[in-house]
């Protein structure tokens, strides 16, 4: 027998010890699971909560543009504009400019009237401004960087008028910081009741193994052969317990979204609710286990600690 | 294969669970360890693996000092000695298999190895039909037994048992003495504790009596057949 064949074989009697331990005092497990997974319940209920109302802000910010308009009835000429262009192209937070001349502008209002657009053969001249829309990075949808190149689109003295729905955006962006606050609250909060279930699934794990560790010493077993059974039923709790969460969130999530789902859109607009995607599933899988295994190691510490 | 030096052992409260024993056993050898209750057999057999650690004194075990070892030291000692506890120390939720299974395991044995060693051990000691129970559902002689087999399932260097047949019948107190005497005969170096005069009458090896944690006599019987008489060969 290699000496690395024999500390690998160790190493899955190790794991198929836990496993069996698992087996052998199902009830423990299935109580852990249960508490374990009705914290992460809220928090995942949480979590997608701020998911979808994060979502709504990116759909948003994609329509999202600034509008500077140039002075009405007095159209500049292409070395200005192409240096105003340029000007605009230079701000790192802009990712398109789009130049709407006065004709152009004229078009859209024609085509927007339709049957009623006689009304601007009366005209004599074109009274439409000239406008640049400038569309944003995704990064800088924000109404913070709306004001700010709205400021500075505004300085220009070429410019006439700035617009961005100032309204709409500062609003929403209100009710997003209160969001966000409440939520900070309310995500320390959860993370206080989840940590009060995990040491209260650590005392359950540590009362029904303390004996078991205590023999398992006396007949040879190494720190690591005691520990790596505890790790490993303590990550398949907190896997088993994500599952679990996730998929009562998501049974919730279907019975529940149709019932609520006019009031909803007065919160989402017309965009559908959203569940988590596969990365952030495998996320909050990583999460519980991360959870299960650092409750498992406290335990052990605090086995440790008293014996 | 096991040396005592001037060894005590104090308990925080004071009271002393051995004190000032010297002794060794050679490799192969059988003893008794006897004496009334509390006189300190129990303390001197968690002494040699491990469980207790000496206030004073010097430990040899299977050539390591027992005194000074680290924990995975110690694990590794224990790897190599099987021990029978008074109260069995079995694995209430694990079946007889796993609870006899787990010393081998634990050095790392593979899955067949281990099954075949458990089997043939559980078939020796007649619980072959037992190994997928809980020990809860087995008598106290059953549990015994078990707690037998794990000790001797790895052929361990050195047997320690601490009255290993008390509480059970005289014909199964036998039994367990037959099983204990063929990992002798194989080469294991065996410490019994106990305090069944009947066992003792009965048995003619070597004797090591304690009273009042002190060590009174190491006596080895007479060899003439028929006729046992003790020799004592150290007193204090
Ligand atoms: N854990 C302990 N704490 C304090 N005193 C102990 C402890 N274990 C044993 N003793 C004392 O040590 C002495 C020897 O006990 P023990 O070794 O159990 O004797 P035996 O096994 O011969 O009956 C007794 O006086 C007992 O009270
Ligand atoms: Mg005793």
């Amino acid at each position: 027998m290699t000496r690395p064949g024999r500390r690998w074989r160790r190493f899955l009697s190790a794991l198929r010890f836990g496993v069996r331990g698992v087996r052998a005092a199902p009830l423990v497990f299935v109580a852990s699971v249960g508490t374990m997974s009705a914290g992460l319940v809220l928090l995942a209920a949480y979590l997608l909560l701020m998911l979808n109302m994060h979502a709504v802000l990116e759909h948003f910010g994609r329509d999202l543009r600034v509008v500077a308009f140039l002075e009405a009835g007095a159209e500049p000429a292409a070395p200005e504009l192409a240096s105003l262009r340029e000007w605009l192209e230079a701000d790192a937070a802009v990712a398109e400019v789009v130049y709407v001349a006065p004709a152009e502008a004229l078009e859209r209002l024609r085509a927007d009237l339709g049957r009623e657009a006689g009304v601007l053969d009366s005209l004599e001249r074109n009274p439409l401004p000239g406008s640049f829309e400038v569309r944003l990075q995704p990064g800088s949808r924000t109404p913070e960087h709306l004001r700010v190149i709205a400021a500075r689109l505004q300085r220009e003295p070429a410019i006439h008028e700035v617009r961005y729905g100032e309204d709409w955006v500062e609003g929403y962006a209100r009710v997003l910081r209160a969001v966000d606050g409440v939520g900070l609250g309310l995500g320390a909060l959860l993370l206080i009741v989840l940590c009060a279930i995990v040491s209260g699934t650590i005392r359950l794990a540590v009362h029904a193994r303390e004996h078991e560790i205590q023999i398992q010493r006396l007949v040879g077993a190494d720190g690591w052969f005691v520990r790596l059974p505890f790790c490993l039923e303590g990550s398949l709790q907190g896997a088993a317990a994500a599952g679990l969460a996730l998929t009562v969130l998501w049974g919730l999530f279907k019975v529940g979204v149709p019932l609520v789902r006019a009031p909803l859109a007065l919160v989402l607009g017309p965009r559908d609710p959203v569940f988590f995607g596969v990365g952030e599933v495998g996320l909050l899988l990583a999460l519980g286990v991360a959870l299960g295994l650092v409750g498992a190691l406290l335990s052990m510490v605090r086995l440790e600690e008293s014996s | 294969m096991i040396q005592m030096y001037h060894v005590d052992k104090q308990y925080p409260g004071g009271a002393y669970g051995v004190s000032d024993v010297s002794m060794t056993l050679d490799r192969g050898e059988f003893a008794f360890l006897t004496g009334p209750s509390g006189a300190g057999k129990t303390t001197l057999l968690r002494l040699l693996f491990g469980a207790e650690h000496p206030t004073s004194g010097q430990i040899l075990v299977a050539g390591r000092n027992v005194s000074r070892l680290s924990s995975g030291s110690v694990a590794s000692l224990r790897c190599e000695i099987g021990v029978i506890f008074q109260d069995f120390k079995l694995l209430g939720n694990r079946s007889v298999f796993e609870n006899v299974a787990i010393g081998l395991e634990i050095a790392g044995a593979t899955r067949r190895e281990a099954r075949v060693r458990v089997w043939s051990m559980l078939k020796r000691l007649g619980l072959g039909h037992r190994m997928d129970d809980l020990p809860r559902s087995l008598s106290g002689g059953e549990q015994q037994r078990v707690a037998i087999a794990r000790a001797l399932v790895h052929d361990p260097l050195i047997l320690l048992a601490d009255e290993p047949t008390g509480n059970l019948d005289p014909d199964l107190a036998l039994d367990i003495m037959d099983i204990i005497a063929d990992a002798h005969a194989r080469g294991t170096t065996v410490l019994v504790a106990t305090h069944d005069p009947g066992l003792l009458d009965r048995y003619r090896h070597r004797r090591l009596v304690l009273e009042k944690g002190c060590l009174l006599a190491d006596t080895y019987p007479d060899t003439q057949p028929g006729r046992v008489r003790w020799a004592a060969s150290t007193l204090r």
